[in-house]
């Protein structure tokens, strides 16, 4: 079943065109890597997925409604939820606060402000969970501003996946790790997007084909090619316009 | 914040009445406080301040709801104060001319729905952006409201104001409310109330989601939440509480005009959330404190308490970002250390110096408006009760000894504090 559907989406800054009529479908449960050169438009196609820029033309469908016009927040609501490239997160409260706020609003709390939410079990107990998973019950009462940048990184996602979305879109999640770290990254990101559908930019190729079902190249805001780890690898376009230059 | 996680959660394995004890304490304390300072301080001069105090602590900490929860810093705050004050004062005089049955204690209400009202309306427009823009919208809308309210002179009774009688209500319990200790009370528990609902407030989703948006709004878009609506919710809620705050300086007055709305009252209430810190939901209430005194007792002694009160603003926004509140929490590490002690005494020895450097400027700006603004009155003047002559070159030079010797004799306490510091940072690291 497909659960996000992309068509001829484009989209341009001026008088370039970064995203010149993608076609793209992501099927439920599945791990789409998103892999292409810098410069492809790979962040931009992200943005316009999560509602952060608005396509100039072209539909994208989550689940069968459009979510065209819709503001960030309102694709949210609706289970889509996204990692940023460069770390995205609330500096000046706590990491427990922080996974805390990436819930709230799918845990029916929303505007409300004559329930004391400190002392939620439910919420409470499901942040002291995502932290667990996260590796981060020793910070949980550190402020984000001050953690270390893997650790940074980990509560990026934390956030992220913090209220159940079932589809979510990593940007970069492993940018600026460590070996080390991208393989723990890694091991996590497989648990949590376990039943979930989850879309990943990367750079990393060990990473890419060593989690994705499938991948896309996107080149110069093409999609070139589309198609399992094997067949992306044995793909003589793909080689060409991409793989074939890390190889040499 | 986290301080307040970390003893929820050791708390489950304690008794129940420790529970309510730990969790209640401070407010139990706060009440004593509000409830006991009437018996402490009896005169007439400082049961005014402590009103004042209490009016000024709930705008302060309604105003800290928007720069320091939300982050978003408005120059016109006192319009939901003025607002709200000039519908207590005709709410009031309605019930007195139609004779309805409706006590006292609850005007402070009517003012707060009355600016809430307006609250809606401006901050529908003003919460559209944030940041300067927002600052600037809210500039823009306390002109309006100011200069409207000299031009509506039906409502705002032009430049005299709205008068009332706050003891022709009806009566409860036979409380009249024409002595001041009564109104100190009825303002000392709405003050408590609506501390306590504001701190509340904090602990709410709502209020949490504030903090969110104060510190990345962008990314509160992504966890579902619209930016834009958690501004304008906390607008609305901080202005209920502003106008509460003019109610009971209506009752308190027995007066409302342009004056509560002008750009001096936004003015201050952003200086006394500034002072006390606004990183701390304590913080406004000891700003509020600290300014409601400074503008009575300073006005005593000097008619330029307004530059001292500015320069005090400047000290603390150059050296102390964070505010009193900041400074007190500073030493929260130092709890139950005999470091403390150390630090303090430290302090005690910095103290005097910096007292006398103080009273050297403060000699040297005293003498120079003497000299220049009130030159008509001659040089002869009385400076902290001791009578001397500003044009005389011995007052300049005692000026200039006080100022620079009291530097040298401070700046040469600093290593003391330094020192005490290290020793209670090397303890802490040798607990562990």
């Amino acid at each position: 079943m497909t659960v996000l559907e992309l068509q001829d989406i484009r989209k341009g800054f001026g008088a370039a065109d970064v995203i010149r009529g993608v076609n793209l479908s992501i099927m439920a449960c599945e791990r789409h890597a998103l892999i292409g050169p810098n410069g492809a438009g790979k962040s931009t196609l992200f943005n316009l997925i999560s509602g952060r820029l608005r396509p100039d033309t072209g539909s994208i469908t989550l689940r069968g409604s459009d979510i065209i016009a819709m503001p960030p927040y309102r694709i949210n609501r609706r289970g889509l939820s996204r990692s940023f490239q460069i770390t995205n997160i609330f500096d000046r409260m706590s990491v427990w606060e922080n996974v805390r706020a990436g819930m709230l609003w799918s845990a029916g709390e929303r505007y409300a402000f004559w329930r004391d939410v400190d002392h939620a079990r439910e919420v409470g107990a499901r942040t002291d969970q995502v932290l667990a998973d996260f590796d981060l019950v020793d910070r949980r009462d550190t402020l984000a501003g001050i953690l270390t940048y893997a650790e940074q990184r980990a509560l990026e996602i934390a956030i992220t996946v913090a209220g159940g979305a079932d589809v979510i879109l990593l940007d970069e999640p492993t940018a600026g790790m460590s070996r080390a770290e991208t393989d723990r990254a890694v091991a996590l990101i497989r648990r949590i997007s376990e039943g979930r559908t989850l879309m990943i930019v990367e750079h990393d190729m060990s990473v890419v084909f060593g989690l994705a079902d499938r991948i896309s190249v996107l080149v110069y805001g093409e999609i070139v090619a589309s198609g399992t780890p094997a067949e992306i690898r044995n793909n003589p376009k793909v080689r060409e316009a991409y793989l074939g230059e890390e190889a040499r | 914040m986290s301080g307040a996680l970390i003893a929820h959660g050791s708390l489950a394995a304690r008794p129940a009445a420790l529970v309510i004890v730990a969790r209640y304490g401070p407010w139990i304390a706060v009440a004593a406080v509000f409830a006991g300072l009437p018996l402490v301080f009896r005169s007439g001069t400082a049961l005014t301040v402590m009103s004042l105090m209490g009016i000024s602590i709930v705008f302060a900490v309604s105003y800290n709801m928007l720069l320091g929860q939300t982050g978003m810093l408005s120059f016109g705050h006192a319009v939901y104060f003025g607002l709200g004050a000039y519908f207590a004062v005709h709410c009031m005089n309605t019930v007195i001319t139609g004779g309805l049955p409706v006590p006292l204690p609850v005007i402070p209400f009517v003012g707060g729905l009355g600016a809430l009202f307006f609250a809606i309306l401006f901050g529908w427009v003003s919460t559209k952006r944030s940041g300067t823009a927002f600052a600037m919208i809210s500039l823009g809308l306390a002109e309006l409201v100011g200069s409207s309210a000299l031009i509506l002179r039906s409502f705002f009774g032009g430049e005299e104001g709205v008068t009332t009688d706050r003891t022709r209500l009806l009566r409860l319990f036979g409380v009249s409310f024409g002595q001041q200790i009564e109104v100190y009370y009825l303002i000392a528990v709405w003050s408590f109330v609506c501390m306590f609902l504001m701190f509340k407030f904090t602990r709410t989703p709502l209020g949490r989601m504030c903090n969110a948006v104060r510190d990345n709004a962008e990314r509160a878009e992504f966890v579902g939440y619209n930016p834009r609506m958690v501004r304008f919710l906390a607008f609305c809620v901080s202005g209920f509480f502003a106008g509460v705050a003019g109610g009971l300086a209506a009752i308190h007055f027995e007066i409302a005009n342009s004056a509560y709305f002008g750009a001096t009252q936004s003015g201050n209430v952003l200086l006394a959330t500034f002072i006390g810190g606004r990183g701390y939901f304590f913080g406004p209430v000891i700003g509020a404190v600290l300014v409601s005194y400074l503008q009575v007792m300073l006005s005593d002694i000097t008619e330029i308490w307004q530059l001292y009160f500015g320069l005090l603003f400047i000290v603390m926004v150059m050296f102390a970002p964070q505010g009193m509140a900041g400074l007190l929490m500073m030493h929260r590490p130092l709890w139950g250390w005999r470091a403390l002690l150390r630090v303090l005494a430290a302090y005690a020895i910095a103290l005097p110096p910096a007292a006398t450097m103080l009273t050297g400027v403060a000699l040297g700006i005293e003498m120079t408006y003497r000299l220049t603004v009130k030159a008509a009155e001659g040089p002869d003047m009385s400076f902290l009760t001791v009578p001397l002559a500003a044009d005389h070159p011995l007052a300049w030079l005692s000026a200039a000894t006080l100022t620079i010797g009291g530097f040298i004799l401070f700046r040469l306490t600093w290593p003391i504090i330094t020192v005490a510091w290290a020793s209670a940072d090397d303890r802490k690291e040798q607990a562990r």
